[in-house]
């Protein structure tokens, strides 16, 4: 990778430190050991003594009343030994919470199990533990459970219609569960003014996360010290923790959540589950550990699904190619239910992407439909906008007869105008965008593509290159911007630091670990703001018990937030080691310095006393100076000044069969600004992962529902293609570096921003290279049969208009 | 409980050997391998993700070739070497691939890391050096939501290039060798 220029790290050395710098270094991860040993330990690694096993029926309707429930012959399989109904988690249980609610939304009665009618595919209604795994699934076939199915409705535009059977009818009178709108100026006045408006409708296929470990949960509950210990896969032990303890009406000293190895998560393991809340009921009931291992075909129709949506974007320019007003009117797919964290808000909050525009207008129709729920995936509503403000950005450079790159670079928000307000208030901190632009397209040759001309090639193929400029909102505004939305958590982070006895530090997070190599990252800075090896520190993950109160790893925010918590720590642990030391040297506190594994004299490096004495002198209290108390640790929070933007451009360059519509990607270049990097090749990591992603989103995967039996046609690895190894074509990555004036370091996050522009990108080179043919794609993914039918002129048909609607819908009077 | 009869769950009887120790156990019919190896032995670097095939978390080393154990019964192993992620550090120390996976970040969550080594590990009993688009192919069959390939891709080619008779930690029994395709290096 390339760095262009040095991070300056200029808050928090102090003179703390000694000459090194950890920060900004590759380290080798922490991690890597156990997870190459086979000895992480995930979920499912977890197996308690006397352990029991539990299998869920699900509802095999998209909508169906639940009439009757006989769990008789079920109950009496030799080896089952608890069986749950709706009945029971009525009575014993409050309906399962919402993290992130959408604003202005009535809140949905959604049980661990269906209450008389399942609004979606996959819904738990009935619960077994057995001795084993196979003989509570033998129990789920001997369950008498009669549906009666009920007219369901499975595309997000047609659940909208006044004629939609109404999934929540006890607390809503359609399918739109709320309306959020937001923007500034006069964005109607200026599409009045404009000399050119493009438009257009895109359709965002719904896709999956598809972490390569599914969801799981131990439960065990010890009646006597009333202690409910759950291991789980997630993202947000802490948060875990709050909602079983709302749900379960229990206490949360009474709950320990444990999120250890975690096998991937990209958003979809953020909160509760219906099985999480069943397996604690079963292990309470029981007395005995209850074990939940979610199998891949459960894991299509009962975790959560991501991005679908449609959105009717519009962009006002003048003749120049000044944008002069941009708006998005949008349905998003929530699904069956509001899952934890629900569908995504980002599509409003950066509807404009790199873009500057005064006056604009976004709004969100969040939309019941009877499909697996909607949750947070990677990205979460920002590749979706990318590629409708992309794709139009192509159009208008096309109407007005102007170069792509050019017409971009004239509307981007310039470093001289940051930090800049966007129209939903969105703050954006620093950057070159242009320059990421620029290097881009010097890249791939776009003054050489352009110089060329259409001319095919001698197989008959035509080359197109496509751009996609992107900005990443990293991290949240502030704890009172969540508030505003109702969310259920801070923006902030903590950490706790203690020193031992052999001369180490132990970092303490509630920030689980799932290959974001946060114990990695943790331990660089701790050790670079400390003075101490990274290799005396170790960071200890996931654990409730152990942690101080946090928020979680999610929205792209654990650095920004953490990095601050930690450094703060990591100061106040060396000041008292300094003191301590300085004391036992009898020497002034300005004059030591921690280096390595020891306190010493600046001026006289004989005079030295080791990490693991001053440690122990402050563990034991012993030989400690006058008016110190004994012990040596420290917690701290932070909460950043504001979100980090990321931002950056990617190239594609494609070969295209006119005939068929095949085509390859030949070229893609990826120029990204994460601010100050912690650890250059995990951030590259990071990157190449999130493209990954974001190829299989923009290229194969897509889960189908028929329209007419509601059900999920592709729910299984057989028929739900991510990509291999073979699959992928060659990234060619290149960094800038700004730093955020908004984080500790400069920092800004990066975990997402590879998901952002693949669809974009690729379609703007295919219709770049299809121009002649009039070819403008405008849904996801961008397969060979969707080029072909675009040449065909079969693209689908547009349907009603989305239209803005000012004061006719809910918006629940939360502005973004 | 009482009522119902569970059906009598048929047992076999199995030998095999894992990780160079003999396994005498009379296993369930219907448990699959990847079940076996963790449920019974405790084996748990070997990983579950789809129990179709598909996603290749659960291979392991049957006999000198890369096998997908949940699509193996326990009793098919009968009288054969079974060889899995445990296997294959060296003491306390990673052996060469595991290095070369740790050097190269091929791994984040780690998840998928044990389906990698074990697939490349008997790719290198087919004596062959493979490139990177034979390695792209080979290892197609394992699935990884984290790092895009590229470093897991690297990391197997850097292994190759650096001990080109394979692992020379774990050599096979000499008929349990394969032969490398030419046509695909």
């Amino acid at each position: 990778m390339t760095i262009l220029e040095e991070p300056s790290i200029g808050a928090g050395r102090g003179d703390t430190g000694g000459p090194r710098r950890i920060i900004g270094t590759s380290q080798l991860r922490k991690e890597d050991d156990r997870l190459l040993r086979g000895d992480g330990r995930f979920t499912d690694d977890v197996e308690p003594a006397r352990v029991l096993y539990m299998a869920v029926a699900r509802c095999p309707y998209p909508h169906a009343r639940v009439a009757h429930v006989d769990t008789s012959a079920a109950a009496a399989l030799a080896g089952v030994e608890h069986v749950l109904t709706p009945t029971d988690v009525r009575r014993c249980t409050e309906p399962l919470t919402v993290l992130r609610p959408v604003p202005g939304a009535p809140r949905l009665p959604y049980y661990a199990l269906a209450q008389d009618v399942a609004t979606h595919e996959g819904q738990p209604v009935v619960s077994v533990v057995a001795n084993s795994r196979h003989v509570a699934e033998d129990a789920l076939e001997l369950l008498d459970i009669t549906y009666e199915p009920l007219p369901h409705v499975v595309d997000v535009l047609a659940a909208l219609e006044p004629d939609a059977p109404v999934l929540h009818p006890s607390v809503l009178d359609s399918n739109l569960l709320a309306a959020n709108s937001d923007g500034s100026g006069d964005p109607d006045s200026r599409f009045a003014q404009a000399d050119v408006v493009v438009e257009g409708r895109f359709r965002i296929n719904r896709v999956t996360a598809l972490p390569m470990e599914t969801r799981g949960v131990v439960a065990e509950w010890r009646p006597g010290a009333r202690e409910l210990t759950v291991h789980c896969s997630s993202q947000v032990p802490h948060l875990i923790r709050k909602e079983l303890a709302e749900i379960l009406r229990l206490g949360e000293s009474e709950i320990r959540a444990v999120a250890s190895d975690v096998g991937g998560g990209f958003g979809l393991k953020l909160g509760v589950f219906p099985e999480d809340v069943l397996a604690c009921l079963h292990s309470i009931a029981l007395r005995r550990p209850v074990k939940w291992s979610e199998d891949r075909g459960e894991h299509f129709r009962g975790s959560t699904h991501a991005r679908e949506s449609v959105h009717d974007y519009r962009i006002a320019a003048d003749a120049t190619g000044r944008i002069l007003a941009m708006t998005n009117v949008y349905a998003t797919d929530i699904g069956g239910w509001n899952s934890p964290f629900g569908s995504a808000q980002l599509s409003s909050v950066v509807f404009n992407g790199p873009y500057k525009v005064d006056d604009g207008y976004t709004e969100r129709r969040v939309t019941l439909t009877n499909k697996t729920p909607i949750g947070a995936y990677r990205g979460y509503g920002q590749p979706e906008v990318n590629f409708a403000y992309e794709r139009l950005m192509d159009q208008l450079a096309r109407r007005l007869n102007l170069d792509p790159v050019e017409l971009r670079a004239r509307n981007m928000v310039t470093s001289q105008d940051m930090p800049w307000r966007n129209p939903t208030g969105a703050v954006y901190d620093s950057g070159d965008y242009e320059r990421c632009l620029r290097m881009a397209a010097d890249a791939v040759d776009w003054a050489g593509h352009r110089a060329r001309g259409r001319a095919p090639r001698a197989d008959g193929r035509l080359v197109g290159i496509g751009f996609s400029s992107f900005v990443e909102r990293t991290g949240y505004a502030s704890a009172r911007f969540l508030a505003r939305r109702g969310s259920m958590f801070g923006a902030h982070e903590s950490v706790t630091l203690r020193a031992n006895r052999s001369g180490g530090i132990d970092v303490y997070t509630g920030v689980s670990t799932m290959g974001q190599s946060g114990e990695t990252a943790f331990a660089q800075v701790v050790a670079d703001v400390f003075g101490t090896d990274y290799d005396a520190v170790r960071v200890h993950a996931g654990d409730t018990a152990t942690s101080p109160l946090n928020t979680g790893a999610f929205a792209s925010r654990t650095m920004i937030a953490a990095s601050g918590a930690l450094r703060a720590s990591a100061e106040q642990l060396a000041a008292k080691t300094r003191r301590i030391a300085a004391w036992r040297l009898d020497a002034s506190v300005d004059d030591v310095e921690i280096i390595g594994s020891a306190v010493r004299v600046r001026a006289d490096h004989s005079r030295a006393v080791p990490l693991a004495t001053v440690y122990t002198t402050a563990i034991t209290g012993q030989g400690m100076p006058p008016e110190e108390e004994p012990g040596l640790e420290a917690t701290a929070h932070f909460e950043p000044s504001d979100a980090a933007y990321s931002f950056g451009t990617a190239a594609a360059q494609v070969a295209v069969d006119p005939q068929t519509g095949e085509f390859d990607i030949e070229r893609f270049v990826m120029v990204h600004d994460g601010g100050t990097i912690v650890n250059p090749t995990v951030v590259d990591g990071q990157v190449r992962g999130g493209l990954a992603q974001g190829f299989g989103a923009a290229l194969a995967e897509e889960l189908r529902y028929d329209a007419d039996s509601g059900q999920l046609v592709n729910g299984s690895m057989m028929d739900y293609f991510v990509p291999t190894a073979a699959d992928l074509p060659r990234v060619e990555l290149r960094h800038t570096t700004v730093p955020s004036p908004v984080t500790p370091f400069g920092v800004r996050g990066v975990g997402e921003v590879g998901t952002i522009p693949p669809g974009a990108a690729v379609a703007n080179a295919v219709c770049d290279a299809l121009a002649d043919f009039g070819v403008e794609l405008s849904a996801l993914p961008i397969t060979p049969e969707a080029v072909w039918d675009a040449l065909a002129g079969q693209t689908a048909s547009r349907g009603t208009e989305l239209t803005p609607t000012p004061s006719g819908l809910p918006d629940g009077g939360i502005k973004y | 409980m009482s009522g119902l009869e569970a059906p009598e769950e048929l047992l076999v009887e199995t030998v095999t050997t894992v990780n160079g120790r003999v396994v005498r156990a009379n296993v369930p019919a219907r448990l699959h391998l990847a079940d076996f190896l963790r449920l019974h032995l405790g084996l748990t670097g070997t990983h579950i993700g789809c129990e179709q095939g598909a996603c290749g978390m659960c291979t392991v080393i049957v006999d000198g070739e890369a096998v997908k154990s949940c699509l193996m019964l326990a009793c098919q192993v009968d009288g054969r070497d079974v060889r899995t992620v445990e296997s294959l550090a060296e003491e306390d120390e990673l052996n060469t691939l595991q290095q070369a996976f740790k050097e190269e970040h091929a791994l984040q969550c780690g998840f998928c890391s044990p389906g990698f080594l074990m697939t490349a590990t008997a790719l290198a009993h087919q004596n062959c050096r493979p490139g990177p688009d034979r390695i792209r192919e080979e290892i197609a069959g394992v699935l990884c939501r984290c790092t895009g390939y590229d470093n897991v891709v690297a990391a197997i080619e850097r292994w190759f290039l650096e001990n080109p008779q394979g692992s020379p930690a774990d050599p096979l029994p000499a008929g349990h060798r394969g032969h490398c395709d030419p046509g695909l290096t």
